[in-house]
């Protein structure tokens, strides 16, 4: 639990998750001003994404500490109904896109 | 009070403790992955529109990225400062946890004073539910109903952190109580790094 840790560590970790994801941010916002190809300014800013998600949800909402079952429920059903959801929908979407005049 | 938490108690029915965190944690818990998957609902609704759409505009052309960038800024630092509210709670230094949450709450009314602020401008500029003078339709369609349903987390946010600081300066408020918000605060700041990234970025 995070209540074990010591004062200084805990807030030293939350200093740190602070200013991660400050830099992730920054780095998004610089990728984006960038000239990258469509492809690779996507994956960084989708990676970028996730790492933000994962460090919110491990680091200030206590994830890493909580038991193994309550932290795969928040995660796994999140994640999979996300990714049965934009699966099944985006193909449709790109062939109707593909559809237009 | 305590009747009433006794009811609650009787209704939930089972152990006190699953998972070794406490029943109205895990209660939060539950409540945030139903809220998550409306905002995944949204998220989807949005990546169909937006791919299928030949005519999605510019964001660069529609927002302020500097502005957007600043409200992430300020909602990253207000999850800072709420985990250090809960953080400060197991060391009942009660002044430096209520100068958090108050900091907190203070984030969440700058982020929403700046939303008001962007809300303005866009509706100035044109955009309306069913319209808007740069593009596909949809685009502010689901600009107001995302950036709206989290504006209104937001608000609702502020609204229980500072119900918590009155609470916890008061000593009505126990560890727990902090706990939840800081919950439910870090889902709210969660929720922003997707819409962020997918909405303003993509």
């Amino acid at each position: 639990m995070a209540a074990k840790l010591g004062s200084g560590t805990r807030n030293k970790l939350y200093r740190t998750t602070w200013l991660a994801l400050l830099a992730l941010t920054v780095v998004m916002l610089l990728v984006d001003r960038s000239s990258l190809p469509r492809v690779a300014f996507l994956a960084v800013v989708l990676v970028a994404m996730l790492m933000k998600a994962s460090l919110i949800g491990a680091n200030f909402m206590h994830l890493r500490w909580e038991r193994l079952p309550l932290t795969l429920m928040v995660i796994v059903g999140l994640l999979v109904t996300g990714a049965i959801l934009f699966g099944l929908i985006a193909p449709d979407a790109v062939r109707i896109s593909a559809m237009r005049p | 009070m305590a009747e009433a938490a006794q009811q609650m108690l009787d209704r939930w029915g089972g152990g006190v403790c699953p998972f070794e965190a406490g029943w109205r944690k895990v209660m939060m818990w539950v409540f945030i992955i139903t809220d998550g998957l409306l905002f995944a609902g949204f998220l989807g609704g949005y990546g169909y529109a937006r791919i299928m759409s030949t005519r999605w505009p510019d964001q660069a052309m529609v927002f302020d990225l500097r502005l957007i960038a600043l409200m992430t800024f300020i909602l990253i630092s207000s999850s800072a400062t709420m985990a250090s509210a809960v953080g400060g709670t197991s060391h009942a230094r009660r002044a430096i946890t209520l100068r958090w949450l108050l900091l907190t709450a203070l984030g969440g009314l700058l982020f929403l004073g700046m939303q008001a602020y962007e809300w303005t401008h866009l509706i100035e500029g044109g955009a309306r539910l069913d319209g808007n003078p740069w593009g596909d339709p949809l685009f502010a369609s689901y600009f107001f109903l995302m950036t709206g349903f989290h504006g209104t987390h937001v608000a609702l946010g502020v609204v229980l952190l500072t119900t918590v600081a009155i609470r916890w300066a008061k000593r009505l408020a126990s560890h727990d109580g902090v706990e939840l918000v800081g919950l439910y605060w870090h889902f709210v700041d969660l929720v922003w790094v997707f819409i962020f990234t997918l909405f303003y970025l993509v």
